[in-house]
């Protein structure tokens, strides 16, 4: 697992290095933040849906999330709700959604696909429902647009807040993955869910909460943005960030038949997908092309993570092998 | 039972098709028809409502939800009613244009906002955005006299709105003649254009993805450390821009221009941190079309002008007039929300 | 025809590896003409295997394959068919939603520009039908034949591509007493007709009763060959285990302690209808017989929680327990090392250390934290204990052999020191060398009071290590018989459903 991190690492370390030699305002203060703020936002979606692709899921509703929560925050800064209030009870709401996805998929046992792009088309329904699809902005709520957007100087560099969430949410997730109990249990089912259950484990409680953070990320995600756009369409606000967010996920070596991941694989691959295009305009190559390269890039990457994958299978025969003779 | 069922799954359909029908469903003998929705769509509602009252004609309004289909659908209801005219802004005027010339044998048919040019319908409601365009240019120019570095944004280009546009303030900043409508010679996309005093740098899309245009406008301030003016084309850009700008610590030191009336737009203008903006005045559409559809419903073809493009021009917006301007746009947002 | 002295079939000094296996090394094997031939050997001795590479379903990677004293190369199913070999194959691949007739040419259905000739179709596969006497309409849905006749329809299908070698792989595992001896007849008729068999089986006693010959397997290799006038229950034991049987069980029972765990009327949900009384005390190994499909797996997954019982009452150490989850199972003392390793025993993904850990980590956390300490004492301490061979901790167990595996499963249940301990199949796929070491394992905690079930189709096992075995049929406990009274005949008289004979 670690060698998957090296290679992302090394395109990461590649596609750097290349712009920066490129563009000599690659390095700027103001273009460095830019990109760790856009690559903390992918990062934060990604980490989230990783916990769902581990069980062997798929979350596609991420992206109407998003377009959800930040829809219903615009509602309630117009409504006055008390900003604090209302953050708590769209988090509250992220979490809901998750719990029912997590529901639907266990106990139903529906298939995580269906249960989630059906959750896809619902979101934006009701996003657009909700605020007769009329843009709108947040108006001057100066604590809460400091607080998801802020910057925090640190000599010349002002680091953004997502940043800070990021950090909270990474730590967070990389304890829960590789240093519990649930963590093991999570890449156990991951792997093998029959298996895992006939350990011992109670598989349903774990996916479910597998899904409870990636929705609950996803809402957080879905402020984040909002603030820093500083303006929501219900109907495009987070439309396919899910795309961006599994494939931050693959890319940062988690498997989609579950059972593999590491929480700073994938946030090197969103750092990677948003590097991508920062280079891309930077080097002023055709927005039009945009789409392809970060394709191919995806489909190189995970490519070449197979290739590695199945020279450690051969070594590791040849060793077992030897080790009987 | 199973008839019981039924029955009672058909009423409570019923009732709930019922309650949530749109509020537009008052009865008319012409009919506006959008392209979709879009608070762009409200403000041509306000137009309707103004021009029924100056008019005295029912007019209903609708915007299809579900793409092509939905909008072919709303048609057919309205010709099998009998509706005396109608005004259509075409999804897929090309693939459309069939479907409208049978409309047009049954009904007075005008488009607006979009044309299909193709088709029988009596005349084309719209603006000529390549003299739009010329006037943003002219926006431009007063924005950075002494010339400079332009870059311009926008959702799409596959757009024909938007090619025209991209063109008119291309040929203005460059002082090249003024071309005609329908007759434009396009520019290649990735490519520098350099004038005298101005050089507009690149055009770069989004596919109206928020962050990816707020994005665009940032690595365009990192790239280009000269960059005097910003161009948004699109009604989102402009802000995205300001948005970018304020982060980086330049306002005011890189001026915007835009197309269109989102308030964040029109603030910054009053606060003097963007230009201006060029607005359609989205509520002429709906007035011009319920006009038009009335005179021509009454039989009078008089409205009809020779090359049958009736334009609904455009306003200058800046600091001058700001107020005023923003005063009316309120005005018609909230008689379109009606 | 060609020369009546060249066999029919010739393989010479055949290899196959898997990662980290060597399923064959140096086999040879030949059939005659107008021969059945039986392939005999425990689980895990290669038979499927090199059944499989004549199929074209694997691919040798050394030695040859003469086909009457050509060599040929098989790398396909295909290829196969067209050298005139068929293979039955153990679960049955019919698609049940078709007709007999569109089975039976499935994938070689005789068309005109892509339009199924079906007057062709049925007509032929009448035909066909008959050889192997079965006297069904061809337009029979498959889905509702018996397990028996459908496997008729798999012999006719071979026909239809005309085999000259049909392989038959435990034909008999699912089979009833009038079905199996109606398979006899067919297996008869087809050699009369020219067509050679080869057979592979566990039951001795079919053996017995139909081959002309037997080959014998151990360990991927040769062990032996037994003509007919050889051919013994003895002998072929012998072979398969490579010494006496007396010396391969050790099994010395001793007198069985209190009651641990005691089943009344329990139902699983696969059987519904019938109740299952039994228990078993500590020290004791229980055997349970009966053919696939017995409800053998079934009892043993209501009994650790994985699906819940639907009636009756279960008490472990005097205790009632309705375990709806293995974790629940897990708690009240009962553990199962499942039939399908890699699916349900071990995450094969994952190393050695956190395969042995995974079900004691809930109770060497400290906070939801894992205590990675303890964790690698724990492997550690297993894979000396259960001389598990594996280059380190670290170690996939993807890579590990069958036996290793099995020492896997059981040693992580071991490590949570269960009451009754449940084994399906154990030593299915695994060496002879690991197989004597599971039942040493059994033995010794069978001494140490753990009460012990196993789930075995293998005759010689259940006859070797059960004190006391219960014979299932059709979901039910036909008899239960004590080691005195233990043979082939009296289990098998009970797995077919036969009451009155126990």
């Amino acid at each position: 697992m670690k060698k998957n991190i090296l290679g992302i690492l090394g395109l990461f370390i590649f596609i750097f290095g290349f712009t920066a030699v490129s563009n000599e305002n690659f390095l700027s203060a103001y273009n460095l933040q830019n990109l760790v703020k856009w690559s903390s936002l992918y990062a934060i979606m990604g980490i989230g849906v990783a916990f769902v692709i581990i069980t062997g899921g798929i979350d596609l509703s991420i992206g109407s999330v998003i377009g959800l929560v930040a829809s219903l925050m615009a509602l309630m800064v117009r409504s006055e709700w008390n900003p604090t209030v209302a953050v708590l009870v769209l988090i509250a709401l992220s979490v809901g959604i998750g719990l029912v996805h997590g529901l639907l998929v266990t106990k139903m046992k529906l298939q995580p696909f269906v249960v989630t792009l059906c959750g896809l088309l619902f979101y934006r329904g009701i996003s657009r429902w909700t605020t007769d699809n009329q843009s709108m902005g947040y108006g001057d709520t100066e604590t809460l647009n400091s607080f998801f957007s802020g910057k925090m100087a640190i000599g010349s560099f002002g680091l953004p807040a997502p940043f800070f969430f990021l950090v909270v949410v990474a730590i967070l997730a990389g304890i829960f993955l590789n240093r519990t109990i649930w963590g093991r249990y999570l890449l156990a089912l991951g792997n093998n869910e029959e298996g895992a259950r006939y350990s011992g484990i109670g598989t349903d409680r774990l996916k479910i909460t597998a899904y409870v953070i990636c929705s609950f990320l996803a809402g957080l995600s879905g402020l984040l943005f909002a603030y820093e756009l500083d303006s929501v369409q219900p109907a495009q606000t987070g439309e396919f960030y899910e795309l961006y967010a599994i494939a931050a996920a693959v890319l940062g070596g988690c498997s989609l038949r579950g059972g593999q991941g590491t929480i700073l694989g994938v946030i090197i691959a969103a750092a990677v997908i948003r590097l991508l295009r920062n280079s891309i305009n930077l080097l002023g190559i055709s927005t039009h092309l945009e789409y392809a390269i970060i394709g191919m890039v995806i489909l190189c990457g995970v490519a070449a993570d197979e290739i590695i994958k199945r020279v450690m299978a051969r070594r590791r025969t040849a060793q077992v092998t030897s080790a009987k003779k | 039972m199973n008839k019981k069922l039924t029955l009672w799954t058909v009423t409570t359909a019923l009732a709930v098709a019922v309650a949530c029908s749109p509020k537009t469903s008052n009865e008319g003998s012409i009919a506006y028809v959008t392209n979709g929705i879009d608070p762009f769509w409200d403000l041509c509602a306000a137009g309707v409502h103004q021009a029924e009252a100056e008019f005295g004609v029912k007019c209903e309004i609708h915007m299809p939800t579900k793409g092509l289909a939905d909008q072919k659908s709303i048609l057919e209801t309205l010709l099998a009613k009998g509706i005396k005219g109608i005004a259509v802004s075409p999804i897929d005027a090309e693939n459309q244009t069939p479907f409208l010339n049978e409309a047009a044998k049954q009904t007075v048919l005008i488009t607006h906002d979009a044309d299909a040019p193709k088709s029988d319908r009596q005349l084309y409601i719209g603006t000529d955005n390549y003299k739009a365009g010329r006037a943003l240019g002219q926006l431009i120019k007063a924005a950075i006299p002494d010339g400079g570095e332009v870059m311009i944004f926008v959702g799409r280009l596959e757009q024909l709105n938007a090619r025209q546009r991209r063109q008119g303030v291309i040929d203005e900043l460059l002082d090249r003649p003024h071309q005609t409508l329908g007759q434009v010679k396009f520019d290649e996309v990735a490519k520098v254009f350099k004038g005298d005093k101005y050089t507009v740098l690149d055009t770069r899309t989004d596919n109206f993805v928020m962050d990816t245009a707020k994005s665009n406008a940032e690595d365009a301030i990192t790239k280009h450390p000269k960059l005097a003016c910003m161009v948004g084309l699109f009604a989102y850009n402009p802000p995205r821009c300001l948005e970018a700008i304020k982060e980086a610590g330049k306002l005011g030191q890189i001026k915007v221009c835009g197309f269109d009336e989102q308030d964040d737009l029109l603030q910054a203008i009053k606060d003097g941190n963007a230009q201006g903006t060029i607005s359609q005045q989205p509520w002429k559409y709906g007035y011009q079309s319920v006009r038009v559809l009335k005179a021509l419903v009454d039989g009078d073809t008089s409205v009809i002008p020779d090359n049958r493009f009736i334009d609904v021009g455009y306003k200058i917006v800046t600091r001058e007039n700001i107020d005023e301007f923003w005063a009316e746009k309120r005005k018609m947002a909230e008689l379109g929300a009606q | 025809m060609g020369d009546t002295q060249t066999p029919l079939l010739e393989v010479t000094a055949l290899e196959k590896q898997f990662p980290g296996v060597r399923a064959l090394h140096n086999v040879d094997l030949t059939l005659n003409r107008d021969e059945v031939l039986a392939v005999v050997g425990e689980n895990g001795a290669g038979k499927s295997t090199l059944m499989k590479i004549l199929a074209g379903v694997h691919t040798s990677d050394a030695g040859t394959i003469r086909i009457e004293g050509k060599e040929t190369v098989i790398h396909s199913v295909r290829d196969a068919q067209a050298q005139g070999i068929a293979l039955i194959h153990q679960e049955l691949n019919l698609a049940g939603n078709l007709d007999i007739a569109a089975n039976i040419f499935l994938g070689n259905e005789p068309h005109t520009a892509g339009f199924i000739d079906r007057g062709r179709i049925h007509a032929e596969a009448a035909g066909h039908l008959k050889r192997v006497g079965l006297n069904f309409p061809t337009d029979t849905l498959v889905a509702d034949l018996t397990i028996g006749h459908q496997q008729l329809v798999e012999i006719a299908k071979a026909l239809s591509v005309d085999a000259r070698i049909i392989i038959m792989d435990e034909p008999t595992s699912s089979l009833s007493q009038t079905e199996t001896e109606n398979l006899f007849k067919v297996v008869h008729d087809l050699r009369s007709q020219g067509i050679s068999i080869i057979y592979i089986s566990h039951r001795l006693g079919e053996v017995m009763v139909l081959a002309d010959r037997v080959v014998v397997l151990r360990d991927g290799e040769n062990a032996g060959e037994l003509a007919d006038n050889q051919i013994s229950h003895n002998a072929m034991v012998k072979l398969m285990v490579g010494r006496d049987l007396s010396q391969f069980y050790q099994r010395n029972a001793t007198e069985p302690g209190s009651v641990v765990i005691e089943a009344e009327n329990l139902r699983t949900p696969a059987h519904p209808r019938s109740g299952l009384s039994f228990s078993v005390r500590e020290g004791e190994i229980v055997g349970v017989a009966g053919l696939v499909g017995a409800g053998r797996t079934e009892l043993l997954q209501t009994l650790f929680g994985v699906t819940p019982a639907v009636g009756g009452t279960l008490k472990i150490d005097g205790k009632v327990i309705h375990p709806r989850t293995p974790l629940e199972a897990i708690q009240s003392g009962i553990v199962l090392a499942p039939e399908d390793r890699k699916q349900h025993g071990l995450i094969l993904e994952m190393s050695v250390r956190e395969n042995a850990s995974l079900p004691r980590l809930r109770m060497d956390q400290k906070a939801g934290a894992i205590d990675f300490s303890a964790e690698i004492e724990v492997a550690a301490g297993m894979v000396e204990k259960m001389d598990i061979k594996t280059p380190g901790l670290e170690q996939v167990v993807q890579y590990l052999s069958g036996g290793n595996q099995q020492k896997m499963v059981l040693g992580k249940w071991l490590a949570m020191k269960p009451r009754l301990l449940l084994l399906d199949e154990p030593t299915r796929g695994i060496d002879v060398g690991s197989k004597q070491e599971i039942y040493r394992l059994m033995e010794e905690l069978a001494a140490g009071g753990v009460a012990i079930m196993f789930v075995s189709s293998e005759m010689e096992e259940v006859l070797g290590m059960a004190d006391r075995a219960l014979v299932m049929h059709e979901g039910v406990i036909t008899g239960e018989l004590n080691r005195d009274q233990l043979s082939e005949e009296a289990v098998m008289q009970l797995a077919t459903g036969n009451k009155a004979a126990a």
